[in-house]
């Protein structure tokens, strides 16, 4: 079993309409995913389920051999510190610093302020934000505004990270580095899915890439490890 | 500005409820010794009055009369009500002479009727007045201000808790992103709540302050008048219920509305809220 496991698993809206449609996959530990396909395809809704930011209609999702459908809300918070999450508008609070930004799942699981620092300054080491951790968000690019919000997620050094639309309104180059800073914290063990309707970046990235329609898997095959930048432009429907 | 209203909203069912207190500890003092008074006219002479005087000590449901003349009275006004140099200036008294008389025991309202009918056909009597009446008046307002305060303490207090929950829920709407990432990131609800709840303590805390503030005012302005009202009807003001117990209520009473607010708008507004 993977460490990710999802079994016939439907997430249907008052209105009826299936945004998740009878879904089995599974993601194994350390792997890196890339979920594409149209607008409206159901790309976000897949990561909500993961974090049970929604519930399913019917299905189980097996996390760690525990199916995180069933899961009592009371210990939902627990099972969320455990999962790094970015955003295409990174969420990020314009009244706090970025050390403060970073530093919020941290302080939310109660690390006193020493492993606080501690931990934070390593965090924006790695997206190369280093001396910026006093600055406010306004006074940031916005390439370095998605660094703090991937920052905050893996400050906590999760097992799994879930990334939506991370690249949304970035330049190409921008899109490209973030995407590999992603690639760099799944080479180091960490379980990456990456919702991303940016095609022509993902198939370069030599990884799995699941393509949903309308709620179902169409597609689900792995790219070469790249070789140089050439664009394999075959199978996208 | 949360502070006041909350405040207002307190401190009225909580000032009727001492008003209440403090006549009902009055009534119970004048039950026991009802009575009536006779006002003469201006110019009644020693003669009259001593007529009457007589009269009534004659009767038999009368237990005691006391006479007070008119320099008596301008006495007594002087006294009471410090505009003794001001009164020096008038000519002649302009208070009349009065009659006290206490009822016996058990006495019924008919003969209290009959008497003061033929009081107040006597030469030289002004007007007549039976304290049973005012008395029984007091009852009335004493029962009416219960239920008055009842009333109102239901309403303001749902007037404070709507009050506290709209601004708490104000103060959750502007912070709301910061929720969504709380609650992202792991926050459990306790965590997500406890500022509110801290907000709607100090809200209703604020409130009681402002409250007992403004009782404590109110009480201040009216207790010299009042004293000399009373002193009138020889009565000592002794005002009770507002003492350090009533305060605690009060602030306590506000604490537990503002977080009964907050849980109302905390409860609203985070159940649903969206983490993305
Ligand atoms: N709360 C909801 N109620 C009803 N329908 C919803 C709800 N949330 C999403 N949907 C619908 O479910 C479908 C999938 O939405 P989803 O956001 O998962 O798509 P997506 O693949 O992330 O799209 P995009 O690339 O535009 O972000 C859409 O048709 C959307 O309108
Ligand atoms: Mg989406």
């Amino acid at each position: 079993m993977g460490q990710i496991e999802l079994q016939h698993v439907t997430k249907r809206f008052e209105n009826g309409h299936e945004a998740v449609a009878d879904v089995s996959t599974s993601f194994a530990e350390g792997s890196m995913t890339f979920l594409t396909g149209r607008s409206g395809a159901g790309k976000s809704t897949f990561l909500k389920l993961l974090i049970r930011a929604q519930q399913p209609t019917r299905g189980k999702i097996f996390v760690n051999n525990i199916n995180i459908a069933g899961m009592p809300e009371r210990r939902l918070p627990r099972y969320r510190q455990h999962i790094g999450v970015v955003f295409q508008d990174h969420h990020l609070l314009s009244t706090r610093t970025v050390f403060d930004n970073v530093a919020t799942p941290l302080r939310v699981a109660g690390l006193s302020e020493k492993d606080v620092a501690r931990r934070v300054r390593p965090a924006l080491t790695t997206v190369e934000l280093d001396g910026k951790e006093g600055l406010y968000p306004k006074h940031l690019s916005t390439g370095e505004q998605q660094r703090v919000g991937i920052a905050r997620a893996v400050v906590i050094r999760p097992k799994i990270l879930l990334a939506d639309e991370p690249t949304g309104n970035l330049d190409p180059a921008l899109s490209r580095h973030i995407m590999e800073l992603f690639a760099r914290f799944n080479q180091v063990g960490t379980t990456v899915i990456v919702a991303s309707h940016d095609v022509s970046l993902i198939e370069t990235m030599g990884a799995r890439i699941l393509n949903l329609e309308n709620g179902r898997i169409v597609s689900d095959r792995v790219t070469e490890v790249p070789s140089g930048l050439e664009n394999s432009s075959g199978e996208m429907s | 500005m949360v502070w006041f209203v909350v405040g207002i909203a307190l401190a009225l069912p909580a000032g009727l409820w001492l008003v209440q207190v403090n006549m009902e500890e009055m009534t119970v003092e004048w039950q026991g010794r009802p009575g009536l008074s006779v006002y003469f006219e201006l110019d009644a002479s020693p003669e009259r009055i001593y007529a009457v005087k007589r009269f009534l000590v004659q009767t038999p449901s009368v237990k005691t009369v006391k006479v007070t003349s008119a320099a008596d009275a301008l006495a007594e006004f002087k006294n009471y009500s410090g505009l003794g140099d001001a009164l020096e200036l008038l000519n002649e008294n302009p208070l009349p002479a009065s009659l006290q008389a206490q009822f016996a025991d058990g006495i019924t309202g008919a003969v209290v009727d009959a008497l003061t009918e033929r009081l107040g056909q006597q030469v030289g009597v002004g007007e007549v007045v039976v304290e049973k009446t005012w008395l029984e008046r007091l009852n009335d307002i004493s029962s009416v201000v219960s239920r008055l305060s009842v009333v109102l303490a239901i309403l303001f207090g749902m007037g404070a808790v709507l009050v506290t929950a709209s601004s708490v829920r104000l103060a959750i709407e502007a912070r709301l992103d910061e929720l969504r990432v709380l609650k992202l990131v792991g926050a459990t609800a306790g965590q997500i709540r406890r500022p509110f709840l801290y907000f709607g303590v100090i809200y209703g805390f604020g409130g009681g302050v402002i409250a007992s503030m403004l009782i404590a005012i109110t009480v201040l302005v009216i207790e010299p008048p009042l004293q000399s009202l009373l002193g009138s009807y020889d009565q000592a003001l002794n005002m009770v219920g507002f003492d350090p117990i009533f305060l605690v209520v009060l602030l306590a009473v506000g604490g537990s509305l503002g977080v009964l607010g907050a849980l109302i708008a905390v409860r609203q507004r985070l159940a649903a809220l969206e983490i993305f």
